[in-house]
C-alpha cells in the first residue's frame, strides 16, 4: 500500500484526508444527506490516489480491495440511508440484502483484479495504447452520463 | 409506472467518473480498478431494470361500517414482473385508522405472483370517507431505479353513528291523524284511556263499560286517547363545533340526533331533518326504514362550514317545518344565530325543545386573570340564555355526560309542568 510505504508525513496527511472523509460520511448518513455519500467515497478516494501518484511503484496490487473497500462503503451508506424511511419489509428481506451486497463486494473484487490483470499484461504500451485507452474511458464516461440521464426522466 | 433514477444512480456516476478521469489524468491504472465495479453496477443495473408492471386495489367488505368497529380489508397487489422490494403507503383520512401495524409496508413479488395482504381499519368517529389509493414504489435489485405510481380507485366508506339506546323520548304536544303509536289528545281507537259517554246507535258493543252503565243505569261507553303519528324534525346546530381531548359536540350531536330519528322512526313517526349552519341542509319527514338510512346518510355530510351570513328559519322550506311538528335541537348554543331561529321557531307557535349538547368541559378557564373573568361572565351569560329559552316554553337540558336519556327525562319533565303565565 503507498500509506505504508510511505514516511511520517505522508502518513499524517493520509490519516487526516482519511478523518475529514469518515466525517463527511457520518454527517451524511446523520442527516439523511444522500448527495454526501459520494463526496466522503471521493474524498476516500482522492486520498488513495494521492498516494499514488506520490509513490513510484509500477502497480499496486491492493487495488482491487480498494476498490471493493469503496463500492461496499458506499452500497452500506446508501443502505443506511434507505433504511431512515423505517418501511417494514418481510422477514429475511436484510439478510438476503447483505447476501446480495456481499456478493456486490465479491463481483467488485473479481472486476478490479480482471482490470488490473489486463492494465499489468499491457504495461507501458505506447501512444497508441495509450490513445486507446482514452477512447475507452471516454466512451465508458459518455455511457455513464447517458444511463444516469436517461433514468432521470419519468416514463 | 413512473421511473426516476434514485441517488445511488447519481452518485455512482460520478464515482465512476471520477475514478476513470483520475486514471487518465495520473496514468494509474489503478484509480481505474477502483471506478471500474462502481461503473458496471451501474451499467448493468439499468439495463437490467425493467419496469415491474405493479397493479392493486383496496377491497373494502362493504361501503358501511359503524364508527369505533373494525374494518377487514385487504390489499390486493401484483406484478407482471418480479419485484425486489415494493414499498406500498395506504393513503387514509385521519379519521381512519389502522388497527395495527403502520400504513406502509414492503413486500417482494415474483413475476405474475397475486397477494393479498389483510388491511385492519377503524373508524374513529362517524362520517363519510374516501380511501383506497395506494401509494406503490417498486425497487430493482441494485437500488438504481424505483418505479412510482399510485394503484387502486377512490372509495367511500361510510361510518354510521354509534348506537345509543333510549327507551323513551319526548312526546309531541300535538299529532297528526295520521296512524301511530304517539298518544294523541283526541278521541278515537286507541288503548290508553279518555273519557266516558252516552252509548249511541252504531257503537260497538264490546266498548260498553259495564260497571259505570250498571250505576247509571244507562249504557255507557269508554272512549280512548287515538294513536297517532307526528312529524319530528331534528334541528341540528352546524354553525360552530367545539373540540377538546377527542370529543366533539357536533359529533355527539349528531349520534344524538341518529339515535332520536332512530326511535321515533321505530314509532311510526316521520322524522324530517335540518342542519342549521354555514351549509343549509334539509330531510323532509318521512317514515320508515328508507328515511332513516336518508336522515344518517345526510347527518353524515354534517360539517362546519364558517359563515358570517346571518341565517332566518325563512331559508327553510316550509314543507320541512310542517305545521304542529315536534322541532327538537341539538345545539351547544354557543352561535347566536341558531338560538334567535329557535326563539324565531318558538314565536311561530312550533313546538320546541333543545338539548344542549355542553361545551363547558371542552374550553379552558383561561389562565390571566382577565381570561378567568370572561370565563366566569360567559358562564353567566350561558345561563341567563337557558332562562330565557324555558320562559318562552322551549323545554331545554344540557348534556354533559352521562346517558342521553337523563337528558330526555329532563326536558320531558318541564314541558310536564311548564303553564303558560300570563302577567
Amino acid at each position: 500500500m503507498p500509506v505504508a510505504r510511505g514516511d511520517g508525513s505522508f502518513q499524517e496527511v493520509a490519516a487526516r484526508s482519511a478523518a475529514v472523509a469518515l466525517l463527511v460520511l457520518l454527517a451524511a448518513l446523520a442527516n439523511g444527506w444522500a448527495w454526501l455519500v459520494p463526496v466522503a467515497v471521493a474524498l476516500a478516494g482522492g486520498t488513495y490516489a494521492a498516494e499514488l501518484s506520490l509513490d513510484h511503484a509500477p502497480v499496486d496490487a491492493a487495488a482491487p480491495a480498494v476498490a471493493v473497500g469503496l463500492l461496499l462503503a458506499a452500497e452500506l451508506a446508501y443502505w443506511s440511508l434507505d433504511e431512515r424511511e423505517r418501511i417494514p419489509g418481510e422477514a429475511g428481506e436484510g439478510l438476503r440484502r447483505a447476501g446480495f451486497v456481499a456478493l456486490l463486494g465479491l463481483g467488485a473484487f473479481l472486476v478490479g483484479a480482471t482490470v488490473l490483470a489486463l492494465a499489468d499484461a499491457i504495461g507501458g504500451g505506447g501512444i497508441a495504447l495509450d490513445l486507446l485507452g482514452t477512447v475507452a474511458a471516454v466512451g465508458a464516461l459518455l455511457a455513464i452520463f447517458a444511463a444516469a440521464l436517461t433514468e432521470r426522466r419519468p416514463d | 409506472m413512473t421511473r426516476r433514477g434514485g441517488p445511488r444512480l447519481v452518485g455512482f456516476a460520478v464515482l465512476a467518473a471520477l475514478g476513470l478521469l483520475g486514471a487518465l489524468a495520473l496514468r494509474r491504472p489503478e484509480l481505474a480498478v477502483a471506478a471500474a465495479p462502481f461503473a458496471l453496477v451501474l451499467v448493468l443495473g439499468t439495463r437490467l431494470a425493467r419496469d415491474p408492471g405493479v397493479a392493486g386495489e383496496l377491497l373494502l367488505p362493504s361501503e358501511r361500517t359503524l364508527e369505533d368497529t373494525e374494518v377487514a380489508a385487504d390489499l390486493r397487489v401484483e406484478a407482471s414482473r418480479p419485484v425486489d422490494r415494493l414499498e406500498l403507503y395506504l393513503e387514509l383520512p385521519p379519521e381512519i385508522e389502522l388497527v395495527e401495524g403502520t400504513a406502509a409496508r414492503a413486500i417482494r413479488l415474483r413475476a405474475e405472483e397475486e397477494r393479498e395482504l389483510p388491511v385492519a381499519l377503524r373508524c374513529a368517529t362517524w362520517g363519510s370517507f374516501q380511501l383506497g389509493t395506494v401509494r406503490a414504489r417498486a425497487r430493482d435489485p441494485f437500488r438504481l431505479v424505483t418505479w412510482e405510481a399510485r394503484l387502486g380507485s377512490r372509495q367511500r366508506l361510510k361510518a354510521y353513528p354509534r348506537e345509543i339506546t333510549l327507551r323513551r323520548i319526548l312526546a309531541p304536544v300535538a299529532t297528526q291523524p295520521f296512524v301511530g303509536s304517539e298518544v294523541s289528545r283526541t278521541k278515537g281507537d286507541g288503548i290508553e284511556y279518555a273519557d266516558l259517554r252516552d252509548f249511541v246507535p252504531g257503537d260497538r258493543v264490546r266498548t260498553i263499560n259495564w260497571r259505570a252503565s250498571a250505576r247509571r243505569r244507562n249504557l255507557v261507553v269508554n272512549e280512548r286517547h287515538a294513536e297517532q303519528n307526528t312529524d319530528v324534525v331534528l334541528f341540528v346546530d352546524s354553525f360552530v363545533d367545539v373540540r377538546a381531548a377527542g370529543r366533539s359536540v357536533l359529533e355527539d350531536a349528531v349520534r344524538a340526533a341518529a339515535a332520536l330519528a332512530t326511535r321515533y322512526l321505530a314509532r311510526r313517526n316521520r322524522v324530517g331533518l335540518v342542519g342549521f349552519g354555514g351549509i343549509l341542509r334539509w330531510l323532509r319527514p318521512g317514515l320508515g326504514a328508507t328515511q332513516r338510512y336518508h336522515l344518517i346518510e345526510t347527518l353524515l355530510e354534517t360539517g362546519v362550514e364558517p359563515t358570517y351570513t346571518w341565517r332566518h328559519v325563512d331559508v327553510i322550506p316550509a314543507r320541512v317545518l310542517t305545521p304542529n311538528s315536534l322541532v327538537l335541537a341539538l345545539t351547544p348554543l354557543v352561535d347566536p344565530r341558531f338560538v334567535t331561529a329557535l326563539e324565531d321557531l318558538r314565536g311561530r307557535r312550533f313546538d320546541v325543545a333543545a338539548v344542549e349538547i355542553d361545551p363547558v368541559p371542552l374550553v379552558e378557564p383561561g389562565r390571566t386573570e382577565i381570561e378567568r373573568g370572561a370565563y366566569r361572565l360567559w358562564l353567566l351569560e350561558r345561563e341567563v340564555l337557558r332562562s330565557r329559552l324555558q320562559a318562552q316554553g322551549i323545554g331545554l337540558a344540557t348534556w354533559t355526560e352521562g346517558e342521553l336519556e337523563n337528558v330526555l327525562e329532563e326536558v320531558r319533565t318541564y314541558r310536564r309542568y311548564s303553564r303558560l303565565a300570563r302577567v
